[in-house]
Protein backbone atom coordinates (compact mmCIF):
# COMPACT_ATOMS: atom_id res chain seq x y z
CA UNK A 1 0.00 0.00 0.00
CA UNK A 2 1.22 3.55 -1.00
CA UNK A 3 0.54 6.60 1.02
CA UNK A 4 -0.84 9.60 -0.33
CA UNK A 5 1.91 12.86 0.14
CA UNK A 6 0.48 13.96 2.81
CA UNK A 7 0.86 11.09 5.50
CA UNK A 8 4.17 10.24 3.92
CA UNK A 9 5.70 13.67 4.57
CA UNK A 10 4.39 13.54 8.64
CA UNK A 11 5.88 9.52 8.43
CA UNK A 12 9.12 11.51 6.89
CA UNK A 13 8.82 14.33 9.25
CA UNK A 14 8.74 11.43 12.11
CA UNK A 15 11.45 9.47 10.81
CA UNK A 16 14.09 12.32 10.37
CA UNK A 17 13.04 14.15 13.76
CA UNK A 18 13.67 10.72 15.54
CA UNK A 19 16.58 9.27 13.73
CA UNK A 20 18.79 13.40 13.62
CA UNK A 21 17.50 12.80 17.56
CA UNK A 22 18.51 9.44 18.21
CA UNK A 23 22.18 10.57 16.93
CA UNK A 24 22.60 13.61 18.82
CA UNK A 25 21.46 11.83 22.17
CA UNK A 26 24.33 9.30 21.59
CA UNK A 27 26.49 12.13 20.86
CA UNK A 28 25.36 13.43 24.09
CA UNK A 29 26.22 10.15 25.68
CA UNK A 30 29.49 9.54 24.34
CA UNK A 31 30.30 13.33 26.25
CA UNK A 32 28.80 11.68 29.50
CA UNK A 33 30.63 8.44 29.14
CA UNK A 34 33.80 10.38 28.26
CA UNK A 35 33.69 12.71 31.34
CA UNK A 36 32.65 9.61 33.82
CA UNK A 37 35.81 7.68 32.44
CA UNK A 38 38.36 10.56 32.28
CA UNK A 39 37.05 13.33 35.26
CA UNK A 40 39.31 13.26 38.62
CA UNK A 41 36.22 15.12 40.47
CA UNK A 42 33.68 12.22 42.11
CA UNK A 43 30.52 14.49 41.71
CA UNK A 44 31.13 14.85 38.45
CA UNK A 45 31.84 11.31 37.39
CA UNK A 46 28.49 10.53 40.28
CA UNK A 47 26.56 12.43 38.42
CA UNK A 48 28.01 11.86 34.27
CA UNK A 49 27.23 7.99 34.94
CA UNK A 50 23.46 8.66 36.69
CA UNK A 51 23.05 11.06 33.43
CA UNK A 52 23.98 8.02 31.17
CA UNK A 53 21.12 6.01 32.32
CA UNK A 54 18.96 8.49 31.76
CA UNK A 55 19.78 9.66 28.71
CA UNK A 56 20.01 5.82 27.46
CA UNK A 57 16.71 4.68 29.43
CA UNK A 58 14.48 7.79 28.42
CA UNK A 59 16.01 9.14 25.07
CA UNK A 60 17.98 6.53 23.37
CA UNK A 61 16.13 3.47 23.71
CA UNK A 62 12.02 5.56 22.35
CA UNK A 63 14.14 7.58 19.75
CA UNK A 64 15.69 4.35 18.92
CA UNK A 65 12.27 2.50 18.18
CA UNK A 66 10.49 5.53 17.05
CA UNK A 67 12.88 5.87 14.27
CA UNK A 68 13.19 1.95 13.23
CA UNK A 69 9.46 1.85 13.10
CA UNK A 70 8.90 5.18 10.88
CA UNK A 71 11.69 3.76 8.57
CA UNK A 72 10.06 0.43 8.53
CA UNK A 73 6.58 2.25 7.62
CA UNK A 74 8.10 5.08 5.48
CA UNK A 75 9.64 2.36 3.41
CA UNK A 76 6.75 -0.11 2.76
CA UNK A 77 4.80 2.98 2.43
CA UNK A 78 6.62 4.51 -0.41
CA UNK A 79 7.39 2.89 -3.54
CA UNK A 80 11.02 2.39 -2.25
CA UNK A 81 10.24 -0.67 -0.57
CA UNK A 82 12.43 -2.47 2.13
CA UNK A 83 14.49 -5.22 -0.10
CA UNK A 84 14.40 -3.25 -3.16
CA UNK A 85 17.02 -0.92 -3.13
CA UNK A 86 20.93 -1.56 -1.44
CA UNK A 87 21.14 1.48 0.57
CA UNK A 88 17.41 0.80 2.41
CA UNK A 89 18.13 -2.99 3.13
CA UNK A 90 21.79 -1.32 4.46
CA UNK A 91 19.92 1.15 6.56
CA UNK A 92 17.27 -1.49 7.72
CA UNK A 93 20.49 -3.88 8.89
CA UNK A 94 22.75 -0.96 10.59
CA UNK A 95 19.88 -0.12 12.63
CA UNK A 96 18.88 -3.64 14.10
CA UNK A 97 21.67 -4.43 14.48
CA UNK A 98 22.25 -0.96 16.57
CA UNK A 99 18.98 -1.57 18.37
CA UNK A 100 20.12 -5.09 19.14
CA UNK A 101 23.19 -3.89 20.83
CA UNK A 102 21.89 -1.05 22.58
CA UNK A 103 19.55 -3.52 24.22
CA UNK A 104 22.03 -5.69 25.30
CA UNK A 105 23.86 -2.86 26.63
CA UNK A 106 21.52 -1.38 28.68
CA UNK A 107 22.38 -3.61 31.52
CA UNK A 108 26.08 -2.38 31.81
CA UNK A 109 24.66 1.06 31.91
CA UNK A 110 22.62 0.68 34.77
CA UNK A 111 25.07 -1.82 36.31
CA UNK A 112 27.96 1.61 36.01
CA UNK A 113 24.69 4.27 36.68
CA UNK A 114 24.03 1.86 40.59
CA UNK A 115 27.34 2.24 42.03
CA UNK A 116 27.62 6.00 40.68
CA UNK A 117 24.50 6.12 42.81
CA UNK A 118 25.52 4.22 45.77
CA UNK A 119 28.16 6.77 45.85
CA UNK A 120 30.82 3.90 45.47
CA UNK A 121 32.67 4.46 41.93
CA UNK A 122 36.62 5.13 42.56
CA UNK A 123 38.82 6.90 39.70
CA UNK A 124 39.71 2.89 38.78
CA UNK A 125 36.62 0.92 38.99
CA UNK A 126 34.95 -0.95 36.66
CA UNK A 127 37.51 0.65 34.57
CA UNK A 128 37.10 -2.19 31.17
CA UNK A 129 33.11 -1.14 31.49
CA UNK A 130 33.53 2.19 31.77
CA UNK A 131 35.73 1.99 29.08
CA UNK A 132 32.95 -0.41 26.74
CA UNK A 133 30.58 2.74 27.55
CA UNK A 134 32.76 4.81 25.35
CA UNK A 135 33.56 2.28 22.86
CA UNK A 136 29.88 1.40 22.51
CA UNK A 137 29.14 5.02 22.01
CA UNK A 138 31.61 5.81 19.69
CA UNK A 139 30.67 2.69 17.33
CA UNK A 140 27.06 3.74 17.72
CA UNK A 141 27.58 7.35 16.20
CA UNK A 142 29.71 5.84 13.49
CA UNK A 143 26.98 3.39 12.66
CA UNK A 144 24.01 6.45 12.85
CA UNK A 145 26.34 8.98 10.61
CA UNK A 146 26.53 5.89 8.13
CA UNK A 147 22.58 5.79 8.37
CA UNK A 148 22.61 9.15 7.68
CA UNK A 149 24.75 9.47 4.65
CA UNK A 150 23.46 6.42 3.26
CA UNK A 151 19.53 8.49 3.63
CA UNK A 152 21.10 11.54 2.20
CA UNK A 153 23.15 10.31 -0.93
CA UNK A 154 20.52 7.20 -1.76
CA UNK A 155 23.52 5.49 -3.82
CA UNK A 156 22.01 3.62 -6.95
CA UNK A 157 21.64 -0.18 -6.72
CA UNK A 158 18.79 -2.23 -7.39
CA UNK A 159 18.77 -5.95 -5.01
CA UNK A 160 17.84 -8.68 -7.23
CA UNK A 161 14.53 -8.58 -5.87
CA UNK A 162 14.24 -4.84 -6.52
CA UNK A 163 15.20 -5.75 -9.84
CA UNK A 164 12.75 -8.54 -10.39
CA UNK A 165 9.92 -6.13 -9.12
CA UNK A 166 11.09 -3.08 -11.70
CA UNK A 167 10.44 -5.82 -14.74
CA UNK A 168 7.44 -6.53 -13.32
CA UNK A 169 6.40 -3.06 -12.92
CA UNK A 170 7.09 -2.07 -16.74
CA UNK A 171 5.83 -5.51 -18.22
CA UNK A 172 2.45 -4.84 -16.18
CA UNK A 173 2.91 -0.72 -17.76
CA UNK A 174 3.69 -2.12 -21.23
CA UNK A 175 0.59 -4.68 -21.37
CA UNK A 176 -1.48 -1.31 -19.89
CA UNK A 177 -0.36 0.64 -22.62
CA UNK A 178 -1.48 -1.72 -25.69
CA UNK A 179 -4.83 -2.08 -24.23
CA UNK B 1 13.60 8.49 2.46
CA UNK B 2 11.47 9.93 -0.68
CA UNK B 3 12.57 13.81 -0.65
CA UNK B 4 14.45 13.08 -3.69
CA UNK B 5 14.44 14.71 -6.82
CA UNK B 6 15.49 10.75 -8.50
CA UNK B 7 12.68 8.79 -7.44
CA UNK B 8 12.83 4.80 -6.58
CA UNK B 9 11.29 4.08 -10.09
CA UNK B 10 14.18 5.46 -11.84
CA UNK B 11 17.01 3.38 -10.99
CA UNK B 12 19.05 1.70 -14.08
CA UNK B 13 19.17 -1.94 -13.76
CA UNK B 14 22.43 -2.78 -13.46
CA UNK B 15 24.80 -5.75 -11.89
CA UNK B 16 25.79 -4.99 -8.10
CA UNK B 17 27.79 -1.84 -7.41
CA UNK B 18 30.93 -1.22 -6.33
CA UNK B 19 29.91 0.55 -3.31
CA UNK B 20 27.23 -2.41 -2.07
CA UNK B 21 30.53 -4.39 -2.57
CA UNK B 22 32.75 -2.39 -0.35
CA UNK B 23 29.83 -1.69 2.09
CA UNK B 24 29.71 -6.09 2.38
CA UNK B 25 33.51 -6.55 2.44
CA UNK B 26 33.43 -4.20 5.55
CA UNK B 27 30.52 -5.81 6.89
CA UNK B 28 32.39 -8.96 7.00
CA UNK B 29 35.49 -7.57 8.48
CA UNK B 30 33.76 -5.80 10.68
CA UNK B 31 31.61 -9.30 11.89
CA UNK B 32 35.28 -11.48 12.17
CA UNK B 33 37.11 -9.17 13.94
CA UNK B 34 34.17 -8.36 16.95
CA UNK B 35 33.53 -12.32 16.68
CA UNK B 36 37.43 -13.41 17.35
CA UNK B 37 37.66 -10.91 20.06
CA UNK B 38 34.46 -11.94 22.03
CA UNK B 39 35.68 -15.79 21.31
CA UNK B 40 39.64 -14.74 22.74
CA UNK B 41 38.10 -12.91 25.31
CA UNK B 42 39.75 -9.94 24.41
CA UNK B 43 36.78 -7.76 23.64
CA UNK B 44 36.93 -4.40 26.22
CA UNK B 45 34.56 -5.88 28.94
CA UNK B 46 36.27 -9.14 28.85
CA UNK B 47 35.24 -12.86 28.63
CA UNK B 48 31.79 -12.59 29.09
CA UNK B 49 31.64 -8.99 29.36
CA UNK B 50 27.92 -8.85 29.48
CA UNK B 51 27.45 -10.60 32.12
CA UNK B 52 28.05 -8.16 35.13
CA UNK B 53 30.94 -8.59 37.88
CA UNK B 54 27.91 -8.68 40.59
CA UNK B 55 26.86 -11.75 39.22
CA UNK B 56 29.87 -13.51 38.64
CA UNK B 57 30.93 -12.75 42.05
CA UNK B 58 34.42 -10.69 40.78
CA UNK B 59 34.77 -7.14 41.72
CA UNK B 60 36.93 -5.06 39.28
CA UNK B 61 40.06 -3.43 40.96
Amino acid sequence: MTMGPPLRKLVLTVHVTCSVGWLGAVAGFLVLAVTGLTSQDAQMVRAAYLATELTASAVIVPLCFAALLSGLVQSLGTRWGLFRHYWVFFKLLITVFATIILLVHMQPISYVAGVAADGALASGDLQRLRIQLVADAGAALVALLVTTTLAVYKPRGLTPYGQRKLRQQRRARLLHSHQ
Amino acid sequence: MSHTPMGPDHQATASTPAWVKVFGMIAIVLALVIGALHLTGNSLGGPGSHTLPVERGVRQP
